[in-house]
Order: C-alpha cells, then sequence, then structure tokens
C-alpha cells in the first residue's frame, strides 16, 4: 500500500504523464507487486500502446466505456482489499488518460487489455471452486464422450457433476481437479467465479466439447436438426461476440455428429456391402484422428490451466496469454477440420444406402475436387472403398471365383445356369454395380478373363494356373488407388490386360488346338450350310426315295446309313472324320401330310466344350438350313426330274412331235425361265451370301486374339446370312418365295401326267403300227373301219387332253409369274441395297422388267426414299460392296 | 462312285484331244503318267473319282474308252509314256483296221457291225460306276470314225441309256483351208443331225476359229494340231472343273447344262477362254508375264467375239444374241468383286440377251489345281449358248447343197447299207439341221414363245426357207 502511495503522490509531483497514468493503473489493478513484475507488466502495456493496431481485434468484443466500467466492476468485487476506494482511483487515472491527447482506440485497447488483468487476476486468484467445477465438468463430459463414441451407445446425460462429486477422488480427472481445489480452496473465490458471467476458459471448453459433439453449459443440441444451439438460461452470460463464435465453432460439432451418425452401423442408412464396410471404417478412422487432435486441445486447455494454477499461489509471473487457448484460436483451428468434416459428410451424404460398384461411382463423383486436402480425402476414401473390390477382381481374373456376398461385384454368376451355357450365359455384367471410372472395355475384358478361367477348369477340365498368378495378384492388390486413375495405363491396369491377353490366348490355343473349332465352323458351312455341293447332291440322290416318301414311313436309322454312303463317295471322305463325326440325319416328327423333304435335316452335334461355344448358335443353324434345303429340293426336282425328263422324253416323243410340240416347246421354255430363276437364286444365297460372307468371317478368324471375336464374327456371320436366306426378312418375301416354290412342284406334277398321257399315245400307235405291220406280212389289209375310228377317237381324245394339259400348263405359268413378279417387287423395295442389287440381276436382261409394268413404274416417292437411303449407305461405307456408279481404273 | 463320266474317244480327231486331255486331267491332278498319285498330291480337294476309278490305293485310271477303226493314233498313244495310264480293255482298235475312209457310211456301218464288241466295254464300264451321270464324246464330225462311228454310237447310247446325259466335244472342220476330204459336208451334215437328236449339249470347236485365235492371240505362224488341241485340252478341263474341284454349285453335269440348255434342240454351245497363252509362254515360265487381270476384265474379254472358239462370221443383221451364258472363273478371285463386275455389265449392257425369257450371266467361282502353275491371277472360260451358233450350220448346209445339188461323190456312200436303198437319210439330216437354224432364228425374236417348225414339204432339194437361210438358191 506504501507502494501505491509513493505513486500516488508520484501522480502528483509529476506530470501527468501516460507511463505514469499505466504505471498506477496496473498497480490499482495488480496491488502492490514486487518491481520486477511490476516492470513486465507495464512493458506490456506499453508494447500495447505502440502497437495499438495490432490488438484492435480486440476491442470488438466490448466497448472502451463497458470495459472501463467492468474493471471498476471488479476491482469493488474484490475481496480482501482494504482499500475501497480502488475504482474511484482508476476512474481518476482513467480521466486523466483521456484528457491526454490519446489515440481513443489505442486507450480502449488498452482499457481492454487491463480489463483482460483484471479479470486474469481474479480469475487466478478464484481459480478454486469454479474452475474445479468446470475442470471437472470438462473432463467427465470428454471421457463420457469417448465411451459414448467408442461404445456406441447412446449417453445423452453429459452432466457428469454427480460423478465427479460423488467420487472425485477415484478419478483421473478429479485428481487434477483437486490439486487446484486443495492449494486454493476459497469458498468466496468459488461463489464469485461461479457467478462470473464471461467465464472464458468455460467457454472454451464448451466450444471444444462442442467438437465432439457434447453438449455443455453454453450450447445445447436442438432436438430435431441434431444442430448446436445457445442454452437460452446461460445465453445472458455470454457477450454477443462469445455467442456468434460459439455458435460459429459449434458447426464442426454438427458435422462431427453427423459423420458419426454415418459411420454408426445401428442406424441401417449405411453404406452396404463390404465395401459400404470399408467406408464405415475408413469414416471411424477419420473420426478417431479428429478426436486425437480433439484431445490435443484438451490437453493444451489443461497444461494451460495446471500452468495457471502452479502460478497463482506462488505468484511467480502473470499468465501467458500467448499459451493460452481462446475462441480466437480455436475458430482458427477448426477451419480445416471443419471442412474434412464437412466433405466426410458429404460423401457419407451420398453413399447412403448404396453399395458395391455404385458406391465406388458416388464417390468417384466427388474424386473431381481441386482442393488438394479434399482430392487427397476422396482418394483415401475411395481407394478404402476399392479395396475390396479390387480383391474380388484379382480373385476373379486370376482364379475365376466369386466371392460376394453383398453382390456388389459387377460380374455376376448365374447359379441356375448350367456348364452347358457357361460360356454364354452363366456370367455376365452387373451393370449396376459398375463403378463409372470402369470403361465398358475393361469390365467386358475383366469379365471375359474370368469366364475364360472357368471355362477352362469347368469345360476343359483343365486345372493349371496362370503363369506369374502371384506377382500379377500382388501388383494388383497393392496398387488399388491405380484402379481408377485417369489414365489407364497403370501397372494395375497392365496387369488386368496380361491376364487377360494370357487366359484368352490360352482359351483360344485350346479351342482352335485340340477342339478343332475353325475345323469345326468350316464343317457346319459345308455341311449345315451346303458348302460342299457334291455332297448334297449325291445325299440327295441316295435319299430320293426317301424323300418323296410321306413323312410317317421314314425312319432314322435308314438314313444314317445313307448319309454315310454319301460321306464315303464324295468328296467329304477327305475331311476330317472328328468332324463327320458330328454329322447327323434328323427326322422330325411327321405333320400331315408331310414328306421326307420336309421332316429330313441335317444336323451337327456338338459336345464338351464346344457345345458350350457354338450351341447357342445352333437354332440358328437349323433356320438357315431349312431354306438351303428347300432351294436343293427345288434345283432337285427342275433338273433332275423336270429338265432331264425333258431332255429325255424329247427324243423318245419325237413321233408325236406334231401333236405334243407346242406344249412342249411351252413346256421348255417354262422350265427354262424357272431354271434360271433358281440358279440365280442358288447363286445368290450360296456364293454372294455365304461364301462372300464366309471369306470375311475367315479373313476374321486368322486375325481373332481371343475366342470372343471368333464367336462374335460367327455370330455376325450368321446373322448376315440370316438376312441374305431370306430368313427374317418380310413375310412378303418369303410368302412370293413360297408361291414359287410351289409352282415348280405343281409343274412337276402336271409334267408326269402329261407325260404319261403323251406315252399311253405314243405306244397306242406303236401299237397299232405292229398290228399294221403284222396284218401286212399276212397281206391281209389288217385295218378294220372299227380298228380307225377307235383310232380316231384315241387321237381326239389324246388332242383334247393336250389341250387341256395346255391350259392347266398356263394356270401354273401365269402363277408363277404372279409369285416371281411380287418376289421382285418386294426385293426392288426393300431397304437392303444388297437384296435390291440381288433383284436387279434376276432381272439381267430386263425381262421380267419389260412384263410387269410395276417393276418398270418411274421411282415413286418410296423409291425415292429407298434410293436416297442407298446413297447414304454408300456414301457412309466407301469400301462397301454396294458401290455401284464408281468408275473402276481398270475400265 | 458318284456322278461318274465316261469318256469316249471316237477317231483320229477325237482320240488326239482326248489324249491331250487325260494328258491334262493327270497333270492338274497330280496322277504320273502311268497312273500312280504323284507324292505331293494328298490335299484332297479334288475329286478324282468323277473321271478315273482307282485300281488300288494311289493307282488311277481314267474313265475311258478308246475306240477307232485304224490303229495310227492310239499306237502313238500306247507308244507314249502315258500307255500304262488306260485299261487295256478299254481300247478296241477295229480288227481289219483299214478305218473309215473318211466316209460317215463306212464309219456307221462299222460301228454297227461292232457295236457289240464296243458296247461290251461301254457297259462294263458303266456297270462300274456306282452312279453313272453321262458320257462326254470326242471325235471330229468331218472324217470317217468319229462322225460316222460317233452318230452310230451316240444313237444307240441314247436309246441304251435315255436316263443318261450325252455331252460332245465335236470339232467342226476348219472353213478357210480346203480339205481333202471331199465328202465332208455329207459326213458333217449326217453328224449334225446325230449332233441335234441323239446328243443332250455339244460342246463346238470350231478350227476355223481355234486357227485364227492360234494366230492373231497366240502370233503361230500355221499352228499346229498339237498346238491347237492344247487349245481343246484346256477348253475341256476347265469346263470339267467344277465337277472335279466341287463347291457350293454346278457340281454335276446337269447342274452345269441345265440352266445352259433351254429346249432339247438349242444345246450348242460355243466356248471362250481368255487369258489365252502359247505353249512356249508356259514353258518360258516368266514371271512377269504374271498379269494383273481383274474378274471384270475377264468377263468383259469373254463377251468378245475375238475370243470365242466358234467363227460365227460377221453378224451382220446384228440380231443374235446369248440365250445363256457361264462363266467359269478360276484364280485368285475376291468373291465380292464379282457382282461388281456382273452389275457394270448389265449396266453397260455389254451383251445382248434373248428377248423372250429370263437370263442371266452366271458365275462360277472354280478352284483350279494347285499343281499347275498358271501365268496369270484370273482367268476364265464362258460356255455360252449363243444364237448365232447357227451360221455354222448354214455354212454346213450351204456346203452340202452345193455337193448334193451336183449329186457328187455319193457312189462311196450307196456302197454302205445305210444308203443301200435310198438317200433319203442325207435329206432327213438335212432338214433336221435346217429345222436347228430355224429354231434358232426364231430364238432371237420375242416371238419365240409361239415358234413352231417349218418343214418343207417332202424330200430336202429345194423348199421355201427362212429368208435369210441361203440354201434356197442353190448356186
Amino acid at each position: 500500500m506504501s507502494q501505491d502511495n509513493v505513486v500516488g503522490t508520484d501522480v502528483a509531483g509529476i506530470s501527468n504523464s501516460l507511463s505514469n497514468i499505466l504505471s498506477e493503473m496496473i498497480i490499482c489493478i495488480n496491488g502492490k507487486q514486487p518491481p520486477e513484475v511490476h516492470e513486465k507488466a507495464l512493458a506490456q502495456v506499453g508494447k500495447m500502446v505502440d502497437a495499438s493496431t495490432r490488438v484492435i481485434w480486440e476491442s470488438n468484443t466490448l466497448t472502451e466505456r463497458e470495459c472501463v466500467q467492468k474493471i471498476m466492476k471488479l476491482l469493488s468485487t474484490r475481496e480482501g482489499e482494504e482499500d475501497k476506494s480502488l475504482p474511484e482511483h482508476f476512474f481518476e487515472l482513467y480521466r486523466k488518460l483521456t484528457s491526454i491527447r490519446f489515440d481513443p482506440n489505442t486507450r480502449h485497447s488498452l482499457m481492454t487489455y487491463l480489463l483482460s488483468m483484471v479479470d486474469n487476476d481474479g480469475r487466478s486468484a478464484a481459480n478454486g471452486d469454479a474452475d474445479a467445477h468446470s475442470e471437472a465438468d470438462n473432463l467427465s463430459q470428454i471421457l463420457s464422450s469417448r465411451v459414448h463414441s467408442k461404445n456406441g451407445s447412446s449417453l445423452t446425460s453429459l452432466n457428469g457433476n454427480g460423478l465427479v462429486n460423488g467420487g472425485a477422488g477415484y478419478s483421473y480427472d478429479a485428481t487434477q481437479a483437486s490439486i487446484g481445489l486443495s492449494q486454493q480452496s476459497l469458498p468466496n473465490y468459488v461463489e464469485a467465479t461461479r457467478m462470473m458471467p464471461d467465464s472464458r476458459q468455460d467457454i472454451v471448453t464448451n466450444a471444444i466439447y462442442s467438437f465432439t459433439g457434447v453438449q455443455g453449459k453454453y450450447l445445447k443440441k436442438d432436438v430435431v436438426t441434431g444442430r448446436f444451439k445457445l442454452d437460452p438460461q446461460n445465453m445472458k452470460l455470454l457477450t454477443a461476440g462469445q455467442a456468434g463464435m460459439l455458435l460459429r465453432l459449434s458447426e464442426l460439432g454438427y458435422y462431427h455428429d453427423r459423420v458419426a451418425k454415418f459411420a454408426d452401423v445401428s442406424t441401417g442408412f449405411n453404406a452396404m456391402g463390404c465395401m459400404g464396410q470399408a467406408l464405415i471404417s475408413k469414416l471411424k478412422e477419420e473420426l478417431a484422428d479428429f478426436h486425437g487432435q480433439v484431445a490435443m486441445l484438451h490437453d493444451e486447455l489443461n497444461r494451460f490451466r495446471k500452468a495457471q494454477m502452479n502460478r497463482i499461489p506462488n505468484k511467480d509471473g502473470e499468465p501467458d496469454a500467448a499459451d493460452e487457448l481462446t475462441l480466437f484460436k480455436l475458430l482458427a483451428w477448426y477451419i480445416k477440420p471443419l471442412h474434412r468434416m464437412q466433405w466426410l459428410t458429404k460423401i457419407a451424404d451420398a453413399c447412403q444406402m448404396k453399395k458395391g460398384g455404385e458406391l465406388a461411382s458416388t464417390v468417384y463423383d466427388f474424386l473431381d475436387n481441386g482442393h488438394s486436402m479434399v482430392n487427397k480425402l476422396v482418394e483415401d476414401v475411395l481407394t478404402a472403398i476399392c479395396g475390396p473390390l479390387v480383391r474380388m477382381i484379382s480373385k476373379w481374373i486370376l482364379e475365376g471365383g466369386i466371392n460376394d456376398l453383398h453382390s456388389e461385384f459387377f460380374v455376376e454368376s448365374l447359379n441356375d445356369v448350367g456348364a452347358d451355357r457357361l460360356w454364354h450365359d452363366k456370367f455376365r455384367l452387373r451393370l449396376s454395380m459398375l463403378p463409372k471410372f470402369v470403361p465398358m472395355e475393361m469390365a467386358n475384358k475383366i469379365l471375359k478373363t474370368g469366364k475364360c478361367i472357368n471355362f477352362l477348369r469347368e469345360i476343359c477340365e483343365m486345372q493349371g494356373m496362370m503363369r506369374e498368378r502371384e506377382e500379377l495378384m500382388k501388383v494388383m492388390d497393392t496398387n488399388v488407388s491405380q484402379f481408377f486413375s485417369y489414365t489407364p495405363d497403370t501397372s494395375w491396369h497392365a496387369a488386368v490386360e496380361t491376364c487377360y491377353q494370357q487366359t484368352s490366348k490360352h482359351v483360344l490355343d485350346i479351342m482352335v488346338g485340340p477342339h478343332k473349332l475353325l475345323d469345326h465352323l468350316q464343317g457346319m458351312r459345308r455341311y449345315l450350310l451346303l458348302g460342299q455341293g457334291d455332297f448334297v447332291s449325291i445325299l440327295i440322290e441316295h435319299m430320293k426315295d426317301e424323300l418323296e416318301r410321306p413323312g410317317v414311313d421314314i425312319y432314322s436309322h435308314d438314313l444314317s446309313s445313307m448319309l454315310d454312303a454319301a460321306l464315303r463317295c464324295t468328296n467329304a471322305q477327305y475331311d476330317d472324320p472328328d468332324i463327320l463325326n458330328h454329322l447327323d440325319v434328323m427326322v422330325q416328327p411327321p405333320f400331315f401330310g408331310d414328306i421326307g423333304w420336309d421332316i429330313i435335316s441335317l444336323q451337327y452335334i456338338v459336345q464338351g466344350p464346344l457345345a458350350t461355344m457354338l450351341e447357342p448358335t445352333m437354332p440358328t443353324y437349323k433356320l438357315l438350313f431349312k431354306p438351303l434345303w428347300r432351294m436343293k429340293h427345288m434345283e432337285f426336282v427342275l433338273s433332275m426330274k423336270i429338265w432331264k425328263e425333258q431332255m429325255g422324253n424329247a427324243k423318245t416323243l419325237r413321233p408325236i412331235n406334231t401333236e405334243i410340240g407346242k406344249a412342249s416347246h411351252r413346256l421348255n421354255l417354262f422350265t427354262s425361265e424357272i431354271m434360271h430363276f433358281i440358279h440365280q437364286m442358288q447363286y445368290y444365297v450360296l456364293f454372294e451370301v455365304i461364301e462372300c460372307n464366309w471369306v470375311e468371317l475367315q479373313k476374321k478368324m486368322q486375325q481373332a486374339t481371343a475366342l470372343d471375336d471368333i464367336l462374335d464374327a460367327h455370330e455376325k456371320f450368321l446373322q448376315t446370312i440370316k438376312v441374305g436366306c431370306f430368313v427374317s426378312s418380310k413375310p412378303n418375301v418369303e410368302h412370293s418365295l413360297e408361291g414359287v416354290y410351289d409352282n415348280i412342284i405343281e409343274l412337276e406334277k402336271w409334267q408326269s401326267g402329261f407325260y404319261k398321257d403323251c406315252f399311253k399315245e405314243l405306244s397306242a400307235r406303236q401299237d397299232l403300227a405292229k398290228i399294221v405291220e403284222k396284218s401286212e406280212k399276212k397281206g391281209v389289209y389288217g385295218l378294220t373301219n372299227e380298228l380307225i375310228l377307235q383310232r380316231d377317237q384315241e387321237a381326239k381324245i389324246f388332242a383334247e387332253k393336250v389341250d387341256i394339259a395346255c391350259r392347266g400348263l398356263e394356270v401354273i405359268a401365269s402363277d408363277y409369274e404372279k409369285a416371281v413378279s411380287s418376289f421382285l417387287m418386294a426385293l426392288n423395295s426393300s431397304h437392303d441395297p444388297n437384296l435390291q442389287l440381288f433383284g436387279t440381276r434376276l432381272d439381267f436382261n430386263e425381262y421380267y422388267k419389260k412384263r410387269d409394268t410395276n417393276l418398270s413404274k418411274p421411282l415413286t416417292f418410296e423409291h425415292m426414299r429407298m434410293s436416297n437411303v442407298f446413297t447414304l449407305n454408300n456414301k457412309n461405307y466407301p469400301n462397301s460392296r454396294f458401290v455401284i456408279h464408281t468408275p473402276t481404273s481398270n475400265e | 462312285m458318284p456322278s461318274e463320266i465316261i469318256t469316249l474317244q471316237l477317231g483320229q480327231c477325237g482320240n488326239q484331244i482326248g489324249f491331250e486331255f487325260w494328258k491334262r486331267l493327270c497333270l492338274e491332278h497330280g496322277i504320273s503318267p502311268s497312273g500312280v498319285l504323284e507324292d505331293f498330291a494328298n490335299d484332297g480337294m479334288d475329286r478324282k473319282d468323277v473321271f478315273f476309278y482307282q485300281a488300288d490305293d494311289d493307282h488311277y485310271i481314267p474313265r475311258a474308252v478308246l475306240l477307232d477303226l485304224e490303229p495310227r493314233v492310239i499306237n502313238t498313244i500306247m507308244g507314249s509314256a502315258y500307255s500304262k495310264l488306260y485299261n487295256p480293255e478299254n481300247v478296241y482298235l477295229s480288227k481289219h483296221g483299214g478305218g473309215a475312209g473318211n466316209n460317215w457310211a463306212s464309219g456307221y456301218g462299222q460301228g454297227e457291225k461292232l457295236q457289240e464288241e464296243v458296247f461290251d466295254i461301254i457297259d462294263r464300264e458303266a456297270d462300274g460306276s456306282d452312279s453313272l451321270e453321262g458320257f462326254i464324246l470326242c471325235h471330229s464330225i468331218a472324217g470317217g470314225t468319229g462322225s460316222g462311228m460317233g452318230s452310230f454310237i451316240m444313237e444307240r447310247l441314247a436309246d441304251r441309256y435315255p436316263k443318261k446325259l450325252i455331252q460332245t466335244f465335236s470339232v467342226f472342220p476348219n472353213q478357210d483351208e480346203i480339205s481333202d476330204v471331199v465328202v465332208q459336208p455329207y459326213n458333217s451334215m449326217l453328224t449334225l443331225k446325230r449332233l441335234t437328236t441323239a446328243a443332250d449339249s455339244v460342246v463346238v470347236l470350231d478350227n476355223t476359229a481355234l486357227n485364227r485365235i492360234a494366230c492373231d492371240r497366240l502370233h503361230i505362224q500355221n499352228p499346229s494340231f498339237s498346238q491347237i488341241n492344247n487349245l481343246v485340252s484346256t477348253i475341256m478341263s476347265v469346263s470339267t472343273t467344277t465337277l472335279r474341284y466341287p463347291s457350293y454349285m454346278n457340281n454335276n453335269l446337269i447342274g452345269l447344262m441345265a440352266p445352259l440348255i433351254p429346249t432339247p434342240q438349242l444345246h450348242f454351245l460355243m466356248t471362250g477362254y481368255t487369258p489365252l497363252t502359247s505353249d512356249s509362254d508356259i514353258n518360258s515360265q516368266q514371271p512377269v508375264n504374271v498379269r494383273k487381270t481383274t474378274v471384270l476384265d475377264v468377263m468383259r474379254r469373254l463377251l468378245q467375239p475375238k475370243n470365242m472358239m466358234v467363227s460365227t462370221g460377221p453378224d451382220k443383221s446384228n440380231h443374235h444374241c446369248y440365250i445363256s451364258i457361264l462363266n467359269i472363273i478360276q484364280g485368285e478371285v475376291d468373291p465380292t468383286q464379282v457382282h461388281k463386275s456382273l452389275q457394270r455389265i448389265r449396266d453397260r449392257k455389254m451383251a445382248q440377251f434373248i428377248p423372250w425369257g429370263p437370263t442371266s450371266i452366271q458365275v462360277a467361282l472354280s478352284r483350279s489345281s494347285p499343281y499347275v502353275q498358271s501365268n496369270h491371277r484370273v482367268s476364265g472360260l464362258m460356255l455360252a449358248n449363243h444364237t448365232s451358233i447357227c451360221s455354222l450350220f448354214e455354212r454346213a448346209l450351204n456346203q452340202y447343197d452345193k455337193l448334193r445339188k451336183r449329186g457328187a461323190f455319193l457312189d462311196q456312200f450307196r456302197r454302205e447299207d445305210i444308203f443301200k436303198d435310198d438317200l433319203t437319210e442325207l435329206d432327213e439330216s438335212r432338214e433336221t439341221v435346217d429345222c436347228l437354224v430355224q429354231e434358232y432364228a426364231a430364238a432371237t425374236r420375242e416371238d419365240y414363245m409361239q415358234f413352231s417348225v417349218k418343214r418343207g414339204a417332202g424330200s430336202g432339194d429345194s423348199k421355201s426357207e427362212d429368208s435369210r437361210s441361203v440354201t434356197s438358191g442353190g448356186a
């Protein structure tokens, strides 16, 4: 006190210099202190005055007037001070300070600083009860929140007062708290501090609680939104600035809660499956990390408190404001974790109820972020998620196994599909589970690789593992993040590519090598698509009796021997017996009226691995065989029966040529017309369609690197042929073609009837001639009038018959003509340029065009449109073979 | 074996071209002159059993019957390296060996006398085949044996094997040089009748055109028989190539002939071949000669008259047309080129076709023998039924009429049985050929559908004819 007085006198004596005032103010606040402490405080205040602008922020919280009032209030409430005039003294000093010319801002900040000094003073003095309380609260809260987060229990009552109060001695925190307590057990202080409205430490602690989602004195959770809000009761204890900062800080807590919720399996809204689990564990990892950081804050806070507590009783130094954890510091600190939590929340929110590839795709969308931290975070998350997927992939492409309890893998194995359809149907892509960063091509490669392995193992019964399997597996499993790399040329991709290449090469080698796939395809083309012309004609020749028979009288075992005979005596005999053994004759159950032609067909029986490959194409072959066989049937009827009979009978029937000449001439010409049609038709189908496409297919087969290349090319080949054979064309084409065929059968029937009559007439005449000859020998004129009359009558009847036959022929001919022209119309108006060309070539010398005005009509709208399509096609495919009007160089 | 074809070689000319034909087949199928399969020939692409049969595992024997009335040519064959190729039982030489003296009637008569022995051979050969498809007859129409005996055998074959096809390769005499056989017009006329009535298909090998081609195209002055025969053997072998190297179509004789021949009469086919190379070219083996020919080139050249192996003379009225065409293309052909070429030919109207029915150029792509080196990338043979072939018959009629009017050289015919009583056979033959000419002429017109033969009343001297017919005037 004496010092005070001394100073006081100094004030009176010396001018009201700034330093004096300050010094007095400090004394006013701190009371008597050792000179060095006083000097230090003074120096700090002086520093503050010099660098006033630097601390301007401090003034944001309270106005200068408020500061002064608070200081005075605090000073007046100071207990244990004898001199009750301190506030008045301070006010006196303050008035002096205002009287000197002094920057008001600096003054303001100075006051704020002094306030903090007063406050500190008070607090350090009154650290006791209130702090013990808050400290205990704080710690128990942290503890319980940790317990809570670890156990996942939903403890909501966090006020550990009872616990701390009851058993403070047992807990670590209590001990710590008790240190402060035991040393500064001043009931008055406790009372005072409790009342203290702006206990900053308390607020900071509360803020830190809120980081981990724990409610405190000031911050309570909104029941509905889960957001923190200020406790209405304690709100008035806070200044507006503190309240704002607290609310801002509490945002982190909110996001923490969200993330924690997403990581909580019990909610049922998590991401699902293995990859979902990976995500959850990644989230938990992030949370643990975050909790660690928060714990560090707590530590810091505690350290500071401890330091303060230790210091105050000894008075060995003023509190180090720089070490103190303030809301401002927290504001600076919380930005990073907040950012991180926000992103985690966003990611986790998007991932709710998702699994597998969908999950990966969702996360992948976040990857496109310019912020390096976010990018890294998402990459980490994605890596974690893709871990299980990559393992699934490596298991699949190296061992062919699928271990996919949650149906997350983008390859799917259908359990109810048998081994016989392994290649085509057993495995397929589950497109919904395909991560969007895996291109379709890649996915297909992965699918095929595993499929190949399964095929090799199950169908070919080969157990060998892939070379370098271990290394590849290692490469794949350790480079998970390359899985979703932007550049698809990482070592991971290379490993997958290697697997694909090796496996598909292996399968290709096995199929083409030991299983002779190409030979079988060739065989099917030769025998099922009738490429081996001599074989087909001989087979028909051998079976011709059976083919004419009613369907019910046909037995397949008879046919098998005929097939064998046909194979033996044609060039087919040079073919590989392996191929020939697959060929068989099949007899379908006949419908009423069916003859052999309708029900006998060739089929190719495939077994084992080949069946797996080729079985799906078999129906197509069956479908194709029908029109081809029908065409051969027509050719057979036309040339072996109709034409050959005509040629032979023309010689024999020459004697009655005068009577039948006209009819047979018409017959010949009609036959030649049909012959032309059928031959052109056959030529078109067998050569232009099948042979040309076969050449293409062969080229592709030579270039194939994987089995699927061959199978795809083959599939395409069959499709093209289907169009070319009019199998899948418009019904009118097929219908008119059938009309043409029917007329051929009609003609054959007509012809045999016609020739029967002719031969009857011929033999009657020959008989008559014999009688004449005989009677001439006898020397009598042997012909009676009766005989002559009878003969004349017969001749007349015959002439009538020929007339009728001629008319019948005309009927067939006109029917045929109708059928052909409707067929040609269908071809001309076809969308397929190939068929259009075929139409023009069928009418090579424009015979039909002259006869049928419809065909030579000027281009109608439809034709115009069609020709446009045609030219467009030409433009699109400059190398297409349909280019007609381009001049060739050799012209 | 299936679809077998038996080859009959008759007379000097027939045996010569037949010999060349078999030489060629042996070469193409990798069969040595002694009938043994060569080591390199085992790829199984070809079908040997149409023309050969297997005596044992690697011994092939031609389904050929060699007939002649004089021993010269057959002796040459039997003295050549190929003597062991043929089945000796199938070689028939008439005992007296005097030949037919270039007399159709003599050949015909001798054929009748020897028919039992000849048909023993043919029947045996026919029985030895699984499903005989037909006969190929090689002969000339001008001489005695090939024409006379050939005519008789054709008639008998048509009788005996009504279901089998008879195709002939008939050599027509060279019109540019004066023949030493004075009765050639008679011989031709009589044979032509049989070719019209008994054969199913006749491939006309016109010596006139062959000589011209040898001179003009191959630049050989005074071409020898062997050079001409080389051309002939090429045509014969290529025209049977689809039978021997089967693929998707035209694998039997009927499949080859049926689309070409619309009515029983119009069965005279002409041939064209391109590119033509002479013997020396083949022997020189210069790779420089391999030319980049395209399918279109080949098909277009085949339509040019100068490549035709029949000299039809200039078609003044320009109304002759193709009844049907079959192109057999060999070599490295891009199948997709074929229909492009066809479309071009159609668009350019490079060929004139009959107006009375649909027709087109058929194309058969055929493999060629891997054992014979070709100097050309692509080669093609055309078998065509063209109405202008009737000019050949008109010419024959013309020459016949000149001779017949004068009644010249008929004595030697009267000596034979068939003409013992009268010469109606000659007149009938003339009428048949005349009808044929009429039909071909009618086939150029749109109303061919209504065609009926106008027969001259009675015998074959002067009668009303088609205005274009050269016969009416006589001299």
